[in-house]
This record gives C-alpha cells, sequence and structure tokens, in this order.
C-alpha cells in the first residue's frame, strides 16, 4: 500500500523543534504475510535499493526484504563509506559511474540528506608497475568520461598535505591517480533513506526474521532442491512464506543462503577490517588510498580518521578482528603521514566480505528458477549498491538480464570469461 | 569552588616536588603524583572543556580515564584525558574544541538552536539548495568537529616500542581480587603478569579507610615477594583476540612514550572491577555534579576538596562512604538524597558550576556540589571479546558474565560483591584454576612438536572449577529520575533524543546508536551504554533485560597509532655489490623488497655501450633456487610448461610458469648443472611464490619424489655480462672454461673459476640480445669478482649498466616482462608460447586450462608495436583504440626510445583481429592525441634473427 | 593472532604461516572436463563451521599440512 511520504526540510526542523511535535516513524512495523511476489533476503543497501526500485521502477509492491538482524547491519553499516568510479575495465567504469550518478541524486531522490562529500579520491603509487595501472584506469576512465588522471608527487601533496612525498621513504610516493567525482557518503544514511522509501512505497520489512531454509521443488537433488528446479518460497523463524522469487542480497552469508537451494558459489569468506581513531581538526581533506601499503583513509566532518585494509589472509566468518590489522595498519599510516602518531585508535571492527576469483560480483538468474543472486560484492558492494538495486529489480521485473551486469553472470566461471579487474581491485576502495 | 585539603593520610601526591605547566597559557603548580586534572582542580579550575554538540562548560565527573569532559591537549598530544594522565613538569595544557577561548565560547549559540538540532537532524535539512551542501554546510560542519589538534606537519619525535610476553596467567586489574589471583597463581608455579589501568595497585582500596589500606599494602607486599609476579601500572588491557591473544598498552616505560605489549597468555584472568554509571537528570551534566568515586579519589588520593556543601545522591554503601570522605574534607554535606527510600535528584541548576539542587520532593537546596551514586556498570568489553555474551540481573541492576572460554576467568566485582575477605577469595580460588589450565596447557604445547622435547613431569590433574559465587547484592535501578538530562555526555545526546530515535523506529539499540550516536565517543559506552538501554527499554515498554546492549568492541582504551606501529621496521634487501653501485653513483631504484641502481648518469649511453662494448649488470634480485636429487625433472615437468626430461647436464634452458588456471604467473631459466643438481632462476619478485609453488607440488601431489630444495637467492650474486665483447672479457678472468662459441654454446652452463674465485656457475644467456653470460658468484667475492671485470674490460670498454638500460635492451630485443606485458588474465597463447606448452603431459599445472587456451580464439595477442611517427613515445598503459571510436582494442604494455634503433618502439596486448603484422591500428597518447602505429612481426624491434647472440 | 600446530614446529602464530584455504580434490587434468576443472578452480563449500584446510609453514619448517578449523569460532583440532 503506497503511502504518501512526509517530507524532511528545514522547515519541518523548525517546525518540530518550536512545538515539540513528535516525528513519524521512518518505516512501518508489519506483520509477516503468508506470501510475497519477491523475497529480498538481506536488509542491507543491496536488497534494500532493490525493493525500492522494484516499487519504485516496475511498480513491483507485493515485496518483502527479510534480515536476521536489524537494517544494515551487515556490510552496508561496517564499510568505510568510500565511493568512486574509477574502475579498471570498462565494464566496470560504466557500473560504477551509475552507482555514483544515483548517489550524486539520492538526497533528493529519497529526501534524506545521505551526506554524500564528494571530496576527491586519491590511489597512491608507490611503485613503477602501480603508476603504470594508474595511467591504464585513468585511460580507460577517461574514455567513459570519468573525470580521472595521474598526478605528480607535487599535486599529490596540494591535495593531502599531511602526506610525506620526499623520495627517501620505503615506499616512496611516485604518483597518483586522482579521481575527483569520488568521496565518502554516511553509510547508514543510504540504508535508512532506501529503506524509509520503500517503505512508503508498500514494500515490508521485517528485522529479526532469519531465513532457516529456501523451499524447492523439481531439482535434481532428492529434496527437490538444485539445478533445474524452482523455488517456492522460504522457512523463517518466524514461519514459512511462499514466493516465486527469492533474491539473494546477502554479504558475509552468501554461501549459506545459495547451499539452501542447491546453488555452488565461486565464493570464499573472508572478514574486512576497519578502524577509527578519536577526532581532531580536520587536515585531511581527500580520500587516500595505498594499494601497497593496503590501507585507506578518510577523515570525517567529525574529525574522526577511518581506516580500512584489505582482507584478511584467512578466511574466516569469525568477525572478531585482530591486533595485527590495527599493527599493520598504523604502521603503514604512519608511513603515509608520519606526524600523526599522537592520534588514538578508538574502535576496530570487522565485516564479511565474499570474495570471488576475479574480484568482480556475481548477479542474475541462477540454475534455479526463481532464485537470483547479488552476491560476491568482496570490498566493494556499498559503492555498488544503488546500482545494483537498480539493475537487480530491472532483472527481476522484466526477466531479461539488465545489460550492466551481463558481464557478471554466474556462468563466467565455467566459461573461464572472467572479468578482468582482478589486476587492479586487490585494495580497491 | 575546589581547592587543595592538607595532608591527607593515603594521599599519593609527593608534596615535596612541585611541577611547573600551563594551562591555557597561564602558569600553574601540581605535585608529582597530581593527574593532570587532579591539579587544575586544585588550583580552582572548574571548567575543563565544552561539549561537543552544544558546547555547554564540562568539569569532572568521575575523575579517572573515561571522564567524558576531562579531554585536554598537551603539547602536540591532542585528547588527553586529564583525569587519569599523570602531570608531568613543564608542559603546555589547553582546553580543546574551543573558540575564541574556554571561558568565551562562541559555539555556545549552538545552545540557541539546541531544541532544533535533535537525533539525526542533519539527515533531515542540508538537502537544498543542492550547491550548499558540498560548499558551504559541509565546511561548517567541518569547523565544528570537535578534538584537539594534531601537528601533522612534522614527524612525530616521540619513540614508541612493542614487546612480547608468554606469560602463562594475564590478569586484567590490580584491584584486591586480581592481586589475590595472581599470589595464588605464582604460588602454583604459574609465571604471571598484572596489568593495572591505575598508576598504583590496590583498586577501590586506594581511597578506602585506614584498614583497607592497610589490607592493600599487605597484598602488595605479597606481591613484590613473588619474583614470578611482573607488575604493569598506568597499563591497560586493551584486548583479547582468539586463542587468547592480549594487547596490553603501557604508558609507564621509561624510554617509549607509549609501548604495545603483545602476550600470548595460557590464562586470562578478568578482574576489572566496576565502572561507576552516571545518573540522568536535567542538568546532570554541569561542573559540580561528581560521581561517587570521583569525589572520593578527588579527597583521598590527591588531597583536592572537589567543593564546599554537597548534595549527595546515593544507592550504594560506597556512595555512603563519600559522605563520610566529604565530611572528613570539610564539604558541607547539605543534604543525603537516599534511592535505596525512592528519594530522587530531579535537577541540578547552574550554568558554569552547580549553584542549586531541585528534588523530587519539590525542595530546593543550594550546594556546589552534586554527588552521585547511582550504581555500576560492569565493564565486560574483554569478556565479549572471549564471545561472552554477558545477562543483564534486575535484582543486582548490573550485568554479569554468562558463559566463559576455558582460557578465560573473571573474578572480583564484574562477578559479585563481597567484603574483602569474600573477594580475595574468589581471586584466590581463580588464580589456582587459571594457574592450573595454563600449566596444563604450557604442557601440552610442549608435547605437541614432532622433535618432542617432552617435559619430563606429567601434566598437571586438572583442578575443578568449584568456586563459590559471590553474592550479587540487591541495588536499585537508578538510571534516570526524568526524561531530561544527557545520556551520553561526549556526544551531546540527551534522554530526548533517544526517544525521539525510538518513536521514528530506530528502537534496537544498534539503530539507535547509529542514529544518535550514543556511545560512539571517546569512552565508547563504558559510561553511557546501560543508561542508553535503560532509556530506549523505557521508550518503547521492553524489559531493559531484552534490549541488550551494543556490542563492546576493542580497544578497551585507545591507542596511539605510533604504539601500534612501534618502531617501523619495513628493510629492503641489498646485494653485495649495492654499497659499489651507491659508490659510484648510481640512482637508487626501489624494487619490490630490493634496491638496485636503476642508472648511473645516462641509461642511453650505458645501453649502447651494451651493444657496442660490454657492460655489466648486478642482477642478484633475480630469484635463484637449487634443486638436487633424481627426480628434479619430474617437478620441473609439473610446474612448467614444457619438458625437462631431456635436457643435457651442461645445458640451460627456458621456462614459463602458469597457475592452476592457466594465467601466467612466471618464467626464468633453468640449467642442469649435474645429474642431480639444478639451478632454477625465477623473476625478482617472484622468487617467494615459486619457493613455495614447489615445496606445494613436492609435497602434496608427489611425496615420494627424491627433490630437496634450496633458495639460493642471496647466496649467490649474480652478475650479467654483456655484448660483444663480453666473451673477451671472461677469457681474461676464467681459466677452467673453454668460452668459445662451439664448446660453450648459447643455452649453456659450466662451472669454473672467475677472477680467482672458485665454483661459479656461468651461463650463456641473452635476455639483452647481445653475446652475454651470467655469473653467479658466491656473495662474499661478489665485489672482488665485480672489480676484477670493470679492471679487465678497461680496454673493452666494460661499464657498469642499470636496471633502466636493461629494460631498454630487452624492449628493442622484445623479450617480455611477466607482470609488465602480461596481466592477472594473460595465458600462454597470447605472448606466443605455442612451443614451449606440452599439452600431451599427464599432469602439470594447469593442463586443462592450458588446452583450452590453445582453442581460444578472443585471446589478446602480445605484438612489437612502432608508432609511424618515430618519435612518439606512448605511455606505458595507453589505450589502443578501434580507429576513432572509443572501442579499446589493446594497450601498450612497455614502451621507450631505443637509444640503437633512434625510434620509438613498444610492446602491446592487442585484439587478435589487430594483431597481424603490418596491421594498421590507432594509440591514443595520454594527451588525447591518436597517433598511428603499426604491428611488427614477432617480438623483436632489434636482431630478430638472433645473430648477435648466437656468435 | 591464532596459533595453528604445525606438525613438525607445534603451536606457532599464524603469522609465520600461511593460509591455503580449503582442501579441493583435484580432479585428473588428464581426464577433466573444463567444467569439472573449473568447478576445482573456482567452488568453494565455504562452510561455516569444521573445514579441512591447509596450511604452509612459511618461517619454520616449510611442510604443507591440513588441520581442520571451525570457521565459524576458529577453533582447531587435530592435524
Amino acid at each position: 500500500m503506497k503511502q504518501s511520504r512526509y517530507k524532511y526540510s528545514a522547515l519541518k526542523l523548525l517546525k518540530h523543534g518550536l512545538t515539540h511535535g513528535d516525528w513519524p516513524r521512518m518505516w512501518s512495523s508489519n506483520e509477516l504475510n503468508s506470501s510475497y511476489d519477491v523475497i529480498i533476503i538481506g536488509g542491507g543497501v543491496h536488497g534494500l535499493a532493490t525493493a525500492y526500485y522494484l516499487a519504485q521502477n516496475h511498480g513491483i509492491t507485493n515485496v518483502a526484504v527479510l534480515d536476521k538482524g536489524y537494517l544494515g547491519g551487515g556490510g552496508s553499516g561496517r564499510n568505510t563509506a568510500i565511493v568512486r568510479s574509477n574502475y579498471l575495465t570498462p565494464e566496470g567504469v560504466a557500473f560504477y559511474d551509475r552507482s555514483l550518478t544515483l548517489y550524486n541524486e539520492m538526497a533528493h531522490d529519497l529526501n534524506l540528506n545521505v551526506m554524500f562529500s564528494r571530496r576527491g579520491h586519491l590511489t597512491l603509487a608507490h611503485t613503477d608497475s602501480a603508476l603504470r595501472t594508474m595511467h591504464w584506469r585513468a585511460e580507460v576512465n577517461k574514455l567513459q568520461g570519468i573525470d580521472s588522471s595521474v598526478i605528480d608527487p607535487s599535486e599529490v601533496k596540494k591535495e593531502a598535505p599531511s602526506l610525506d612525498v620526499s623520495s627517501n621513504t620505503r615506499y616512496p610516493i611516485l604518483g597518483a591517480l586522482f579521481h575527483p567525482p569520488g568521496g565518502i557518503i554516511r553509510h547508514d544514511a543510504v540504508v535508512w533513506g532506501y529503506a524509509r522509501a520503500a517503505d512508503h512505497l508498500g514494500v515490508h520489512l521485517h528485522q529479526q526474521t532469519e531465513v532457516l531454509d529456501i523451499l524447492c521443488e523439481g531439482g535434481e537433488q532428492s529434496n527437490g532442491k538444485g539445478p533445474g528446479g524452482k523455488v517456492t518460497g522460504v522457512r523463517t523463524n518466524k514461519g514459512d512464506i511462499s514466493a516465486p522469487i527469492v533474491v539473494n542480497c546477502t554479504a558475509g552469508w552468501s554461501s549459506l543462503i545459495s547451499n539452501m537451494v542447491g546453488v555452488d558459489l565461486p565464493i570464499t569468506t573472508h572478514p574486512l577490517q576497519a578502524a577509527v581513531t578519536e577526532p581532531c581538526k580536520t587536515f585531511l581533506p581527500t580520500v587516500v588510498v595505498s594499494g601497497s601499503l593496503h590501507v585507506y583513509v578518510s577523515q570525517t566532518d567529525r574529525g574522526e580518521l577511518v581506516f580500512g585494509a584489505s582482507v584478511d589472509p584467512v578466511g574466516t566468518y569469525r568477525i572478531n578482528g585482530t591486533l595485527e590489522f590495527t599493527e599493520e595498519l598504523a604502521g603503514h599510516v604512519l608511513e603515509l603521514m608520519p606526524g600523526i602518531a599522537e592520534m588514538r585508535l578508538l574502535r576496530q571492527w570487522a565485516g564479511l566480505c565474499d570474495m570471488t576469483p576475479d574480484y568482480s560480483p556475481v548477479m542474475g538468474f541462477t540454475s534455479v528458477e526463481g532464485f537470483l543472486v547479488d552476491v560476491g560484492w568482496g570490498t566493494y558492494g556499498f559503492k555498488a549498491g544503488p546500482v545494483s538495486g537498480e539493475t537487480m529489480a530491472e532483472t527481476i521485473a522484466t526477466g531479461k538480464t539488465a545489460e550492466l551486469i551481463q558481464s557478471f553472470n554466474i556462468e563466467r566461471f565455467s566459461t573461464g570469461d572472467l572479468v578482468g579487474e582482478k589486476g587492479a581491485a586487490a585494495v580497491g576502495h | 569552588m575546589m581547592s587543595r585539603l592538607p595532608q591527607q593520610e593515603n594521599e599519593i601526591i609527593n608534596r615535596s616536588i612541585e611541577l611547573e605547566f600551563t594551562w591555557n597559557g597561564k602558569p600553574y603548580t601540581g605535585y608529582e603524583g597530581d593527574t593532570i586534572a587532579s591539579a587544575l582542580a586544585a588550583s580552582g579550575v572548574e571548567v575543563f572543556s565544552r561539549s561537543m554538540k552544544y558546547h555547554r562548560p564540562r568539569g569532572i565527573m568521575t575523575a579517572n580515564h573515561w571522564d567524558p569532559g576531562l579531554a585536554v591537549q598537551v603539547d602536540d598530544e591532542p585528547n588527553v584525558r586529564s583525569g587519569s594522565r599523570r602531570l608531568e613538569a613543564n608542559t603546555t595544557v589547553s582546553a580543546q574544541n574551543v573558540w575564541p577561548s574556554l571561558e568565551h565560547d562562541l559555539g555556545t549559540l549552538n545552545k540557541v538552536v539546541g531544541r532544533f538540532i535533535s537525533s539525526g537532524f542533519y539527515y533531515k535539512t542540508f538537502m537544498r539548495p543542492r550547491f550548499f551542501w558540498n560548499h558551504i554546510y559541509q565546511r561548517v560542519l567541518r569547523k565544528f568537529a570537535p578534538g584537539g589538534k594534531i601537528h601533522w606537519q612534522t614527524p612525530s619525535t616521540s619513540t614508541y616500542d612493542k614487546r612480547y610476553v608468554h606469560p602463562d596467567v594475564l590478569i586484567a586489574g590490580g584491584g584486591p581480587a586480581g592481586m589475590s589471583a595472581a599470589i595464588s597463581a605464582a604460588d602454583q608455579g604459574a609465571s604471571v603478569l598484572l596489568v593495572e589501568m591505575e598508576s598504583g595497585l590496590g583498586g577501590h582500596l586506594r581511597w578506602g579507610d585506614t584498614s583497607e589500606i592497610s589490607n592493600m599494602k599487605s597484598l602488595i607486599k605479597e606481591i613484590e615477594n613473588r619474583e614470578n609476579i611482573e607488575v604493569l601500572t598506568d597499563s591497560t588491557v586493551t584486548g583479547r583476540y582468539d586463542h587468547n591473544w592480549v594487547s596490553v598498552m603501557q604508558r609507564s616505560h621509561s624510554i617509549t612514550r607509549e609501548r604495545l605489549i603483545k602476550a600470548r597468555v595460557g590464562t586470562l584472568v578478568v578482574a576489572p572491577g566496576l565502572i561507576e554509571r552516571p545518573y540522568i537528570f536535567k542538568g546532570n551534566d554541569i561542573p559540580g555534579v561528581m560521581l561517587s568515586g570521583a569525589v572520593r579519589r578527588l579527597i583521598n588520593l590527591w588531597a583536592v576538596k572537589p567543593g564546599q556543601r554537597a548534595v549527595v545522591f546515593t544507592a550504594n554503601p560506597e556512595g555512603d562512604s563519600a559522605i563520610r570522605d566529604l565530611q572528613k574534607a570539610g564539604v558541607e554535606v547539605a543534604e543525603v538524597v537516599d534511592a535505596r527510600k525512592g528519594q530522587r535528584i530531579v535537577a541540578a541548576v547552574g550554568k558554569k558550576r552547580v549553584k542549586s539542587v531541585e528534588l523530587s520532593d519539590g525542595r530546593s537546596i543550594d550546594a556546589d556540589l552534586v554527588v552521585v551514586a547511582a550504581g555500576w556498570t560492569a565493564p565486560t568489553s574483554l569478556l565479549n571479546m572471549a564471545g561472552d555474551k554477558p545477562e543483564y540481573d534486575q535484582k543486582a541492576a548490573r550485568y554479569f558474565p554468562k558463559e566463559l572460554p576455558d582460557d578465560v576467568l573473571a573474578t572480583g566485582g564484574i562477578v559479585g560483591n563481597g567484603d574483602f575477605n569474600a573477594i580475595c577469595e574468589h581471586g584466590n580460588e581463580t588464580g589456582k584454576i587459571a594457574a592450573n589450565r595454563a600449566l596444563k596447557l604450557r604442557h601440552q604445547r610442549q608435547t605437541s612438536t614432532a622433535w618432542a622435547r617432552n617435559p619430563n613431569t606429567p601434566s598437571p590433574e586438572r583442578i575443578e572449577d568449584l568456586r563459590n559465587s559471590l553474592v550479587r547484592e540487591e541495588h536499585p535501578e537508578c538510571y534516570y529520575s526524568t526524561n531530561q538530562g544527557f545520556v551520553d555526555f561526549s556526544e551531546d545526546v540527551k534522554y530526548s533524543d533517544l526517544v525521539q530515535a525510538a518513536q521514528e523506529g530506530f528502537d534496537s539499540i544498534e539503530l539507535m546508536k547509529r542514529y544518535t550516536t550514543a556511545t560512539m565517543g571517546p569512552a565508547q559506552g563504558k559510561l553511557e551504554t546501560v543508561n542508553a538501554a535503560a532509556v530506549l527499554a523505557n521508550s518503547i515498554g521492553t524489559p531493559l533485560a531484552e534490549i541488550g546492549t551494543t556490542i563492546w568492541r576493542p580497544p578497551f582504551a585507545p591507542i596511539t597509532l605510533g604504539a601500534l606501529a612501534g618502531r617501523i621496521f619495513e628493510p629492503t634487501r641489498r646485494s653485495a655489490l649495492q654499497d659499489w653501485h651507491e659508490e659510484n653513483g648510481a640512482v637508487p631504484l626501489l624494487a619490490g623488497q630490493w634496491v638496485r641502481p636503476d642508472h648511473y648518469g645516462d641509461a642511453n649511453a650505458e645501453a649502447l655501450n651494451v651493444r657496442n662494448n660490454v657492460g655489466i649488470i648486478d642482477v642478484t634480485p633475480l630469484g635463484k633456487i637449487e634443486l638436487q636429487g633424481k627426480d628434479v625433472s619430474k617437478l620441473l615437468d609439473q610446474v612448467y610448461t614444457n619438458r625437462w626430461e631431456s635436457l643435457q647436464i651442461g645445458k640451460v634452458r627456458y621456462g614459463v610458469m602458469v597457475e592452476e588456471d592457466g594465467v601466467i604467473s612466471d618464467d626464468g631459466v633453468t640449467g642442469r648443472l649435474d645429474d642431480d643438481r639444478w639451478l632454477m632462476t625465477t623473476t625478482s619478485s617472484g622468487a617467494g611464490a615459486v619457493w613455495e609453488k614447489l615445496e606445494d607440488w613436492l609435497q602434496t601431489s608427489s611425496n615420494d619424489w627424491d627433490v630437496c630444495i634450496t633458495p639460493v637467492t642471496g647466496g649467490l650474486t649474480s652478475i650479467n655480462v654483456a655484448g660483444p665483447n663480453s666473451r673477451s672479457l671472461l677469457e681474461k678472468l676464467v681459466n677452467d672454461v673453454d668460452l668459445s662459441s662451439e664448446s660453450f654454446p648459447y643455452f649453456s652452463v659450466r662451472e669454473g673459476t672467475v677472477a680467482e674465485v672458485e665454483n661459479c656457475i656461468i651461463w650463456r644467456i641473452g635476455f639483452t640480445g647481445e653475446l652475454s653470460y651470467e655469473i653467479h658468484v658466491p656473495s662474499g667475492y661478489a665485489l672482488h669478482v665485480w672489480e676484477s671485470l670493470l679492471l679487465a674490460g678497461k680496454d673493452l670498454g666494460c661499464a657498469p649498466f642499470g636496471v633502466e638500460a636493461q629494460r631498454i635492451l630487452r624492449l628493442e630485443k622484445g623479450h617480455f616482462i611477466v607482470g609488465q606485458d602480461t596481466d592477472g588474465l594473460t595465458k600462454a597463447p597470447t605472448v606466443g608460447l605455442n612451443n614451449l606448452v606440452k599439452l600431451d603431459k599427464d599432469d602439470m599445472v594447469g593442463l586443462p586450462e592450458l588446452a583450452d587456451s590453445f582453442t581460444n580464439d578472443r585471446l589478446p595477442v602480445l605484438v612489437a608495436v612502432q608508432t609511424d611517427d618515430t618519435k612518439v613515445v606512448p605511455e606505458e598503459a595507453a589505450q589502443i583504440l578501434n580507429g576513432n571510436s572509443n572501442e579499446i582494442l589493446g594497450r601498450v604494455t612497455s614502451s621507450r626510445m631505443s637509444p640503437t634503433l633512434k625510434r620509438s618502439i613498444c610492446l602491446a596486448q592487442v585484439a587478435p583481429e589487430i594483431s597481424q603484422p603490418e596491421s594498421k591500428i590507432t594509440i591514443l597518447l595520454a594527451t588525447g592525441e591518436r597517433v598511428p602505429a603499426t604491428v611488427l612481426s614477432g617480438h623483436a624491434h632489434f636482431d630478430p634473427s638472433g645473430s648477435r647472440q648466437n656468435v | 593472532m591464532i596459533v595453528v600446530p604445525c606438525p613438525n614446529c607445534g603451536p606457532r602464530s599464524s603469522s609465520d604461516l600461511r593460509n591455503c584455504g580449503e582442501v579441493v580434490d583435484r580432479p585428473n587434468p588428464k581426464n577433466a572436463t573444463i567444467e569439472e576443472w573449473r568447478s576445482y578452480l573456482y567452488l568453494r563449500e565455504n562452510l561455516a563451521s569444521w573445514v579441512k584446510e591447509t596450511w604452509y609453514c612459511r618461517t619454520g619448517c616449510r611442510k604443507y599440512f591440513t588441520i581442520e578449523r571451525n570457521t565459524a569460532t576458529n577453533e582447531i583440532r587435530g592435524q
């Protein structure tokens, strides 16, 4: 049921401030129906965006989004909120550029300030070969109309004065790929924005609703699961729901969910860790990434430095975090910015990343009818949230794989047509 | 008004040592043993900071590390917790986050608009006009960022360090329980590390009465008497990671500012005591509102009189003790508000200091001090990190541990209440069990190695955990008195903000935290979490026990990046000749782990000298692996794409390695020195990976093969002697090897003596395209051989050349470099390896993919390319386009201006349709210009027939 | 930093070793179809429970060995 949305504005803020009136709920709380047209597993950016675009672009509103915890509690709330589109392959660039466009428009489309801070994104090169890869990316980017270029150390210093660009360091900065449209965004607000907008279009959001099994029939396995079959619904901790279409929009649990229908995935799950310092007066205006040093850093408007790294080398579902992550991180950050040794690490955390062999996602239809995946997002799922939702919604609504995601099909792992992001995306933030 | 008291019986300040410092530019004096905050308070300072959002004045509340109002700047160091940081002489201390001054802060204007900046206000506005978000609003927001200043312009001068320890038992918390556990664990024979966050052992006994102090002293004496207990004060256990890997941040070290101690612990004993919880009421953040622990500490430890006239709100015996302390210090206790009798404080009134207090019975009482003893929060962080999910006990009004792994035990206030003896007994029993488990683990680890350094003693008998539980004393649930006041002081989050968030749908503790930022500040929820949960529980009508708390994440207290990094140790590798290179003008090049000579001044001249005379280059970083055994060729057949069994003694062969997915991973030359002795070379960056790969295939696929693998990269210094005069040069220095073309043809290997250095391996190969020899010299003699070559080659024009000249030479010859001319998807057919791939083997790495790749006609092709304009040198990574369109058909992988050919030369990966010789292609330069170029036949730009190396 | 039991060197911190991932049966490369081969290359069970995996004693004895690790808890058992 479509409801009129309570519109946020400065005027409303003033009114509530004066009257102390209550703000309406951002999203409603609904009873679990016994059937839906589409069930989306995973209440993060991907799942919520898929639901929103199904309703908004295709008029499909009998949709449920299920999350075993709270909205945005997985990767959507644990990433370092960096967005960019300077990928290596033309298909990657086109895809992420669409995402960046949607992020740019999001505050207006969803009437929620997601605080997109378009502050520029530097990917540092410490070696000849890294610099060569930066040139490669810049050239491909420019051909697609993306603002992206290689700059020299003195220009790097201008963009981020706290970086040590002298040549007598262990990992000298030889240059950087500079991407002015990149930036950071308030990741939770993106989740809430999609949740609120989807809810107002009639989508049901069910938190604390864990999928225990996916019901199938006709598949090659004795229980009806496996290739050749089709899904009929899901079993949750709150009861069974029938649905002809079930979409796996999870991260960290995508293998486990897909196992419920008998679809094998080319995925291993690794923790990705991040950390934040105490705030101090702002000094770092851009996002800085160093692939060689496995670190990326930005400073929030509150003054905290937010750090991320590459995925942990040992695959595990355990997200307690490790001490060595913080040690290596600090060492590398101080290589880049030797003046900030007195800043203190306040909190570390981890999320789960589903890594694929070619650093590209797995999206679209599978060998089980009605079971679609939007998984394998490695370390870059947040950046792709909006466009994934848009393209998955199109794929569900039309029954045809959206053009932008055709190269991300699951068949590529049997035909061998892997996507070529492997070289650049190892620490691709 | 606060002031210094006359000497207190158990004060920890040393009045004979005065320390001078400045606060906001003015001189102040404190005593040794003071914290920064106690010294300031003793001097009458009331306001220490301004709050984050509303810039409200804030003073002392907890007088310890967690105090939300006491973050100050000390010299270059921001966010120093002045409640726990010991005062040092001659420091410059100032307030943070104030402008223009602490007394007159313009940010207080925010409080005028405070009613409009409720939870999540920024999500609901600043959206229009769009331009303003990026250019105005955001800048203003950044201006109001809290925290101190980091002096990022200059590198830190502080030293930081790390230490590894392996105690059987590590005890977090040096109060009575922790000390008792340490003593009993030590008596069981365990090595014990006892870590205390405060500046001295004792926990709450330190600010207790005479009998408590005497109990404390006797425990400390017991500890000092035991050699197997190490005590660290001013140190915090910051994290417990998997398999009892425990981090400790030590601030008491004499040399380093902060030291990170990494402990592999047998049993971790968690004995942190309890953290006193603030109470929510209107005005609960005004300077002068203090927790009972704060006033007790101020009076007893530092002899600071916390105020003149107090109202005490007490719910527990510690609050009652505070009353006695206040009276002893001459503070008038105007009113005792007893929570156990249902009495409540409703509001504190005042601006920069409390002036009066309003009570639930309607009375208003003049006072400049409000003391609050509302209850306790169990700091379960370390237990959470160990997997525990603590449970709320409504009767005791706090959380308790639920289920701990075998290697973590808890004792003291975190598990229950009791008098001194009960606490000590529990600690004592805990220490025994901890030691027992740790010693069993030690025994098990000692016996688990293959080489079995078995201890002589049997494993200790396991002691069952039969500890008597400490009682859970009843305590009233005191979280809030009204729906006003601050829940999170650091983040300026009020009761009403949480209620609003819950109404808007953020009705789980995690969502609420994210929406309101409650618990996200410097104390990370240590003070605020349970209060926040209580407010949420009340506003959605759910029992507090069902709300849960936000997850406590490491570190328990913040750690400097400097301490985490320690001494940065990222060494480079240097060949035995690198000093010579640098002494002789080489420009160093960092290539992976290695420092190498890029050039000695003129790379083009160096390259031409190789073409015309002879040059020598240090190629030591080349990976070198010696393989011995009768089955080496089988292993080589497995890892290389070509065949090896037929290789004669004295011959070398080029080989390419792929991974199981068919992608090229390494290449190099391997020679057979003897029947069962081979030397393999790999790429410099791939040396480690190839070694692991050889071990892998040897061990996991074929453990009956007789092969022994020894890496010798650093042990042998490798010198390439290249150029038409190379044979003449070597003939001067080598007597025991016939270097003539007939007896030492191309792709052969000989062992011999070079410049009187025996056991050198010489092989004849040609990366540069010239007649050339690669000499592998035992590294101890490398400099001698290098200098002998230069000396002997003087009249032959011998000169050193660097990496850049070598790159030019190899590109002229068309030799590709793995990782530069290939990428993460490049398969064998792309680089034209057809003859080097033997698909008829029974097995080799990547066989099915190799076979498949040769049926794939869509793979890109590596070709030599020359621009039609000889002077244009495209950038490496320049894209190759389909004419004037933007369709990408390939890219330039290598390019240089060739000094030999005096024209630009390239290698490029291109689509098969434009890979034929004479194909005309279009290259996009970085300038945007498109230039025409032509594909050559084969990879070589220079001497494609190989006439120069086959002489 | 978890502790991994090397059969030669005894318990070691995991940074001394390299994790080589879950054990996957390698098909006979001579007979395997390309699809079977790519299943071996790419598809993983990726269970959140006990997994048999390979480790390499990188800085110690250089032995490859297998252990069972619970990927939900990081507990390790047997060799």
